[in-house]
């Protein structure tokens, strides 16, 4: 395998009316080519940000930390996303080296301008192609991802697709640029269990045929124990977590990652009480010292969570968790 | 194409309903002045020192055929409205279409020049204004807007008028020289008409303007957050063309929407401040029929006309929309 992204230390803060607001910190994570990664965590846990932040589209009001390294590694040499300033420069990554899912379909299309036009628009931005070949391979990836009678679809507005339709509009527009790294957020939230089966099959076939690494963000873990190759659980902004996924869904040792896990609803036994994670998740203004997760954690260790910040512990070679009380239980 | 023509056919039988009933309130209105038409011109007359009896006035309402029902004489008012035939002014005694005349395209003319002006500037300055980071250009433009809003246009208007008397000796007022008053139409008279047009439509246009710049800028700041733009930026689309083809592409259906209502309020203030500047088009002629003498022909045949042009301009923009958002088009094609 061959080392696809490099993040070390992404930390992003944005400037609010109520004053600076940390929204990521410290996230370092890698993945290989062919390899998918799950994202997971509550709303508002930073998963977003940190995705946008790889495509450098997050608002005017963001700042990144210093120490914040993103590297692309291409067949042509390593992109320092970090070092790009212009919107020119970040052509390369945005939409053609990297493509991006977003959640809700619907909105992701601009309603006024048909499908094919934001196809072909996106392909003459990032190939040599005319508009005339740009046409024939949007109408070919449409086909590719299932929708029938593309040609017609092509010339169609987004508001006149179905849900499922649209994503996989989406989708087919989202590798039409053969990108290296595909990152999809949340994909299959907004559509019905059918249709998201669908729609999963479909993105692990083309992972296969394209072997791009995906970045799929999340908050199902039944969908992550599916779809991905390992995964990296986010808690207020900070990773909790990380390792392959069934090392992480069988054996899990942050609090949080098993209180996610207990709060599945289990199809085998009905009658299982759902335990969810007592209380909410705070505002990123309200930031608890210490471990992140100190106040909802039912085995925090006064004056010590609640104060140090916990550092990753190797649970073996590939999983590893940042939480002082796993760390001693390891030891 | 077919249903296109369907939806136009449907929006004019509906535009034209709309004005049937916009005349109904109209000639109702005109109904419950007190007294009527006969009386006041006979009572015009006895103070010029004729004398004037019962029976005079009768004959004046027979001939005018005020004794007819009010429901028949609407409907002959609104059929010789919609052929041009508004009948003689009450005090006048001159026909309407006459008097109006050139007068009511001048109004249309000043109306439509200033709604033209307001979006110039708004659509540009608003699209600026909801993309730009710098804190100065927009509070300055938030100041201007509110000037424009708060500041009311008659007050503007005499505030010009004096600045300009003191300065250049010249009040500014009127819509033509002294020469070409009622002289035909040619190049020198046109020039001359601009070269005096272009206050009103300045004043007129003023609180448009902050107006339309305030809805451009919100319109804009909506879409701007919206994920489509977002999503065409993570596909590489930057800087002019993201922001034309997408955010200002889609906040253009609702500033279309939005023209109808502008022209609307400009028309409400063009009466009062043609008055100040002494213009010599329908809206001061308005303001005298209803407040000097009681015209009630004259008045409602000036505001069936306004009427008539916000209807039109409301049909207009419909079409525009049809035609340049699918969404639209789509619920009308099927």
């Amino acid at each position: 395998m061959t080392r696809l992204l490099d993040v070390e230390n992404l930390t992003l803060q944005f400037d609010t009316d109520e004053g600076r607001i940390t929204a990521v910190e410290n996230v370092s994570f890698d993945l290989e080519a062919g390899e998918v990664m799950g994202l997971v965590g509550e709303s508002g846990s930073g998963k977003s940000v940190t995705a946008k932040a790889l495509m450098k589209l997050n608002p005017g009001n963001a700042h990144y930390g210093e120490n914040t390294k993103i590297d692309l590694h291409l067949e042509d040499g390593s992109v320092d996303i970090m070092s790009l300033k212009t919107n020119k420069e970040m052509e390369i990554v945005r939409g053609c080296a990297i493509s991006m899912i977003f959640q809700e379909p619907m909105a992701s299309f601009a309603p006024a301008i048909t499908i094919g036009d934001q196809m072909v628009e996106q392909l003459l931005i990032h190939t040599d192609l005319n508009k005339k070949q740009a046409r024939d391979l949007s109408i070919e990836m449409l086909d590719r991802v299932g929708i029938s009678d593309a040609a017609h679809r092509f010339k169609q507005f987004a508001f006149e697709l179905s849900g499922g339709m649209r994503q996989r509009a989406m989708i087919s527009m989202a590798l039409s640029t053969s990108p290296k790294q595909l990152i999809a957020d949340e994909p299959t939230t907004a559509l019905d269990v059918t249709i998201q089966a669908q729609v999963i099959d479909l993105m692990k076939d083309l992972v296969a045929e394209f072997g791009m690494g995906i970045i799929f963000i999340t908050h199902d873990l039944g969908v992550v124990a599916q779809t991905c190759d390992k995964v990296a659980v986010m808690y207020l902004g900070r990773l909790i977590e990380q390792g392959p996924v069934r090392e992480v869904i069988r054996n899990p040792k942050h609090p949080y990652t098993k209180g996610l896990l207990d709060a599945l609803p289990r199809l085998d036994d009905l009658d299982a009480p759902l335990i969810p994670v007592p209380g909410d998740i705070p505002s990123p203004l309200e930031r608890p010292a210490g471990c992140v997760f100190n106040n909802r954690c039912a085995v925090a260790i006064e004056g010590r969570c609640t104060v140090e910040v916990p550092k990753f512990t190797q649970v073996d070679a590939t999983h590893s968790v940042a939480c002082h009380f796993a760390a001693e239980a390891l030891k | 194409m077919i249903q296109f023509l369907r939806f136009a056919l449907v929006r004019a039988a509906l535009a034209f309903f709309t004005l049937c009933f916009v005349s109904f309130i109209v000639f109702s209105l005109m109904e419950l002045v007190p007294g009527d038409c006969a009386e006041r011109y006979l009572a015009f007359k006895n103070s010029q020192g004729a004398m004037i009896s019962v029976a005079d006035i009768q004959a004046e309402r027979v001939r005018l055929g005020l004794d007819k029902p009010y429901l028949q004489r609407w409907g002959t008012w609104i059929i010789n409205a919609f052929q041009g035939k508004f009948g003689e002014s009450c005090i006048l005694r001159l026909d309407i279409s006459q008097l109006l005349g050139q007068k009511i395209w001048l109004s249309v003319g000043l109306c439509l020049a200033s709604l033209a002006v307001a979006y110039a500037i708004a659509i540009p300055v608003g699209i600026i204004a909801a993309t730009s980071k710098n804190p100065y250009l927009n509070n300055s433009l938030r100041l201007v807007s509110y000037l424009g809003l708060a500041l009311p246009n008659f007050l503007l208007a005499l505030m010009i008028m004096l600045f300009s008397t003191v300065v250049f000796g010249d009040s500014l007022t009127g819509l033509f020289s002294k020469e070409f008053r009622d002289a035909p139409w040619s190049g020198a008279r046109v020039w001359d008409f601009l070269s005096h047009a272009w206050l009103p439509v300045f004043i007129l246009g003023w609180s448009a303007t902050a107006f339309a710049i305030q809805t451009v800028r919100a319109l804009m700041s909506d879409e701007i957050g919206k994920l489509y733009v977002t999503a065409a930026a993570a596909r590489g689309v930057s800087g002019r063309r993201l922001l034309m083809r997408y955010p200002a592409r889609h906040a253009l259906t609702p500033i279309i929407n939005s023209l109808g209502f502008d022209l609307n309020r400009i028309f409400n203030e063009l009466p009062i401040v043609a008055l100040i500047l002494t213009l010599t088009e329908a809206g001061s002629l308005l303001i005298e029929a209803l407040a000097r003498s009681n015209d009630q022909q004259l008045a409602g045949a000036i505001i069936f006309f306004l009427t008539a042009s916000i209807v039109g301009i409301n049909f207009l923009t419909d079409m525009i929309l049809a035609l340049t958002d699918p969404r639209v088009r789509h619920s009308i094609m099927g």
